[in-house]
């Protein structure tokens, strides 16, 4: 139990760490600026928990982001925010919608369906934009990733409102306990009559719909439309999951976990710009936590075992 | 003596899986493990052979107090473990598989592939194993692949050979050549611990045998001082007859009824129906197609003629969903694979083919699943921790409890059992006939698979047998055995009342 809550621990102790060692870290526009810069991967993440749980992986959410952020962004050049925002989810719903179809209709991989998609949601994005990103977006558009309600970032809420949800549909619901029982067994999960094909290709567009969402923050925190943007994002999304104890085999995952590994990323990051430690070291030291949190975690479930 | 053991003791977490172990096989004896399900059998033989470590008490190996860290350790002082599911890498050959890990060398470490084959092809051909150095291992049967695990004990010069349920999933055939193995390598001076569940088996090839029941070593003698009774006893702790008996029922309605039913080349013309209140048997050899039918009817497997009704209903199975919809339910023979989800607690389990039932709007009432687990956990004597416990981590019988409730809680009225009693110890094996006989009680239908005939006969009201795809004969009233044996294995017209010419022309 302890280990399990190993993660939290380590949240904790790396804010005490920080609160101690920087006296700028604990200051409402440090920490706003965590959650800022956290709030895109930690929406993506969500989707990917529930992906994982279900015993699938999405490498395009990445490029998906970058699809949904540019349609959503050129929308908004004529036609406004509202439809803009609309545009943005739908797309990256459409696309999540894509991937669990292909790999449940034509029985592929996920890995190989979504790294095909990888590339070719980009290329759409590249080719839709002709590669240039999109500037005419209206400046009240800044307030989805700017902006602050009740003295809190709005992201922060929009973050808590998707965490609370996912968290209701995993936990709470029917699609969720089915994405617990295909990622654990999907034989068995078969053979008890549960739509398999039907749940799995919910919980990637689901997926979708955070990504595209996240697109659309992602957008206003730039306040332009990036093809080429959110690459690399796919990674970080998918070590946020398994940080906080989600396991690639499938069957296991949960939205605070999700919470926490992908804050602790933040967190690493943010810590070592206060301390001015070289940008270099930043990706070892959070390719090290990965490792380091996965095999903590292998050695539980080992232990339990015997 | 070879190996001695002295109250061991082992606790996983708060459950105790041994208590007091103790165990002594001598060179060149065959040593009967036996018990129920989770008694402690594969614990104590996992310790012997270095995959878990004991908590407590004294292992012993030829005279000297011994303590293995890994399995490498416990083989290098000859101690090897045949596994009931296949260890070997199927990709590779017999030979390569047998020298796994202790591959003879040429200079610069380069694998002397000749010699190897020479030595694995001397191996087999010494001890008469019906295999070629160079075959692949993955298109071995189960039987050929544990015969490749014994060469590579044999190879190791292992002293002990423990064998986890190795006829559990052979044909008689197959079943047979590996009690000559056995009795083979008792003659070479090797000890041997078997764990078995089959009675039938024991006295074919056992001197001693060793009983444990929850987590003690209860009883041990030589086995011609002990009667297959008395071994049951001691397993299950308290008198039971050997042979369980039911009476029929009057059937009611028809549930179910299949009618030229066809898949080629594995399914042909199958025809028959079920009626409530009935434990229908499924004999038949290996191969027969049982378990393709059970597919079939259960929409796994297309099928490419025939037509089904349930309760009088026509109507068309094209997936699992379906048959669940329609009632039905499957039982599979290989329940870890599908039929549980292992690393889910068990109440998720229970509810996973009927979550509409504990839901509204998709939305889970968990304390309504809640109750329903503890309500089942007690009803079929499920032992758990509670009801959050990992389904993995029960022990067969209970797994196989499980995985039959899920089906209970959905309602399902027709069921299909494919080999329930597989791998699960005499006491369980009752609590399944026993729960059989209470669903048929409720209203339901039961199409029994099972290779065990003695069983067919304690429990089927009739018996269906098949043979190359089809039904090949019924029979009602009093059965024989060898009844069964002339349907499954012999051509015959199942008009026929005489006695069937059956000895000129076996298979």
């Amino acid at each position: 139990m302890i280990q399990r809550l190993l993660p939290f621990f380590t949240l904790i102790a790396l804010f005490i760490i920080l609160s101690i060692a920087s006296p700028n870290f604990l200051t409402s526009t440090n920490l706003s600026s965590v959650v800022r810069q956290t709030a895109v991967i930690n929406i993506m993440a969500l989707g990917m928990t529930a992906i994982i749980i279900s015993g699938g992986i999405d490498l395009s959410v990445g490029s998906m982001l970058a699809l949904a952020g540019l349609l959503g962004t050129m929308t908004m050049e004529k036609q406004g925010i509202a439809l803009g925002m609309m545009v943005g989810l739908t797309a990256g719903m459409t696309c999540g919608f894509a991937n669990g179809l292909m790999t449940t209709s034509l029985r592929i991989n996920p890995f190989i369906v979504t790294l095909g998609t990888m590339g070719i949601f980009r290329g759409l994005a590249l080719i839709i934009s002709n590669g240039l990103p999109v500037h005419e977006i209206p400046p009240s558009f800044s307030y989805l990733a700017e902006g602050t309600l009740l003295r809190v970032p709005v992201v922060l809420w929009i973050l808590l409102l998707c965490a609370v949800a996912m968290h209701v549909l995993l936990e709470h619901t029917r699609l969720g306990r089915y994405a617990f029982s295909i990622g654990s067994n999907p034989e068995a999960a078969y053979y008890a009559g549960v739509p398999v094909r039907f749940h799995t290709t919910a919980v990637y567009a689901i997926a979708g719909l955070l990504t595209g969402l996240a697109g659309m923050i992602e957008a206003s925190r730039l306040m332009t439309g990036q093809p080429t943007g959110g690459q690399g994002y796919e990674l970080t999304a998918i070590a946020a999951v398994v940080i906080g104890g989600g396991s690639l085999r499938g069957g296991e995952g949960s939205v605070l976990g999700t919470l926490v590994g992908a804050f602790i990323m933040g967190l690493l990051a943010n810590g070592s710009d206060l301390l001015g430690t070289n940008p270099y070291w930043q990706q070892v030291i959070i390719g090290a936590v990965i490792i380091l949190a996965v095999s903590f975690d292998e050695l539980r479930k080992r232990r339990m075992a015997k | 003596m070879l190996l001695l053991l002295k109250s061991i003791q082992k606790h996983f977490g708060g459950v105790v899986a041994l208590r007091d172990g103790n165990l002594e096989v001598s060179a060149g004896e065959v040593h009967l493990l036996m018990g129920e399900n989770g008694a402690g059998k594969s614990t104590l033989m996992k310790i012997v052979a270095g995959m878990l470590g004991p908590d407590g008490g004294e292992m012993h190996w030829q005279g000297r107090s011994v303590h293995f860290h890994d399995p490498a350790e416990a083989a290098s002082h000859g101690i090897a473990m045949v596994h009931q599911e296949s260890m070997l890498a199927p990709h590779l050959s017999v030979a390569e598989n047998i020298f796994l890990g202790r591959e003879p060398k040429l200079p610069l470490g380069w694998v002397n592939r000749r010699r190897m084959a020479e030595r694995a092809q001397r191996i087999i051909e010494e001890h008469h194993f019906p295999l070629q150095a160079e075959w692949r291992v993955d298109k071995l049967s189960p039987a050929g692949k544990q015969m490749v695990e014994i060469c590579r004990a044999i190879q190791q010069g292992s002293s002990l050979l423990i064998f986890d349920e190795p006829t559990s999933s052979l044909s008689e055939t197959e079943t047979r050549e590996v009690f000559r193995i056995v009795s083979a390598l008792r003659e070479r001076g090797i000890g041997v611990i078997y764990i078995t569940h089959r009675l039938e088996e024991l006295r074919m090839i056992g001197d001693r045998v060793t009983v444990l029941r929850d987590g003690v070593t209860v009883h041990t003698a030589p086995l011609a001082d002990v009667s297959t009774n008395e071994i049951i006893r001691h397993m299950v702790g308290r008198e039971i007859t050997t042979i369980y008996t039911r009476a029929a029922l009057p059937p009611g309605e028809e549930l179910l009824r299949v009618e030229h039913l066809t898949r080629e080349p594995v399914l042909r013309d199958i025809n028959f129906s079920l009626r409530a209140g009935e434990i229908v048997g499924m004999a038949g050899l290996i191969g027969a197609g049982r378990t393709e039918l059970c597919r079939a009817l259960f929409g796994i497997d297309g099928i490419q003629r025939g037509s089904m009704q349930v309760a009088g209903q026509r109507v068309r199975i094209r997936s699992p969903r379906d048959a669940v919809q329609r009632g039905l339910a499957l039982i599979p023979e290989d329940r870890q694979r599908a039929g549980l989800a292992t690393a889910l607690p068990i109440r998720h389990n229970f509810t996973i083919a009927s979550l509409a039932r504990v839901s509204r709007f998709g939305f889970l009432n968990q304390n309504a699943e809640r109750r329903i687990a503890t309500d089942y956990i007690g009803r079929l004597r499920i032992r758990a921790a509670s009801t959050r416990q990992l389904a993995g981590r029960l022990s067969g019988g209970n797994q196989q409890k499980v995985a039959i409730a899920k089906w209970l809680v959905g309602g399902a009225r027709i069921f299909l059992f494919d080999e329930p009693t597989r791998g699960i110890d005499v006491g369980a094996k009752i609590e399944v006939f026993e729960m059989m006989d209470e669903l048929v009680r409720g209203g339901a239908a039961i199409l029994m698979v099972s290779s065990e005939m003695s069983e067919l006969l304690q429990v089927a009201d009739r018996i269906l047998v098949m043979r190359q795809g089809r039904i090949s004969g019924e029979l009602s009233g009093h059965i024989t055995q060898e009844q069964i044996m002339r349907y499954a294995a012999f051509e015959i017209s199942s008009a026929t009342t005489e006695e069937p010419r059956v000895a000129e022309r076996p298979e």
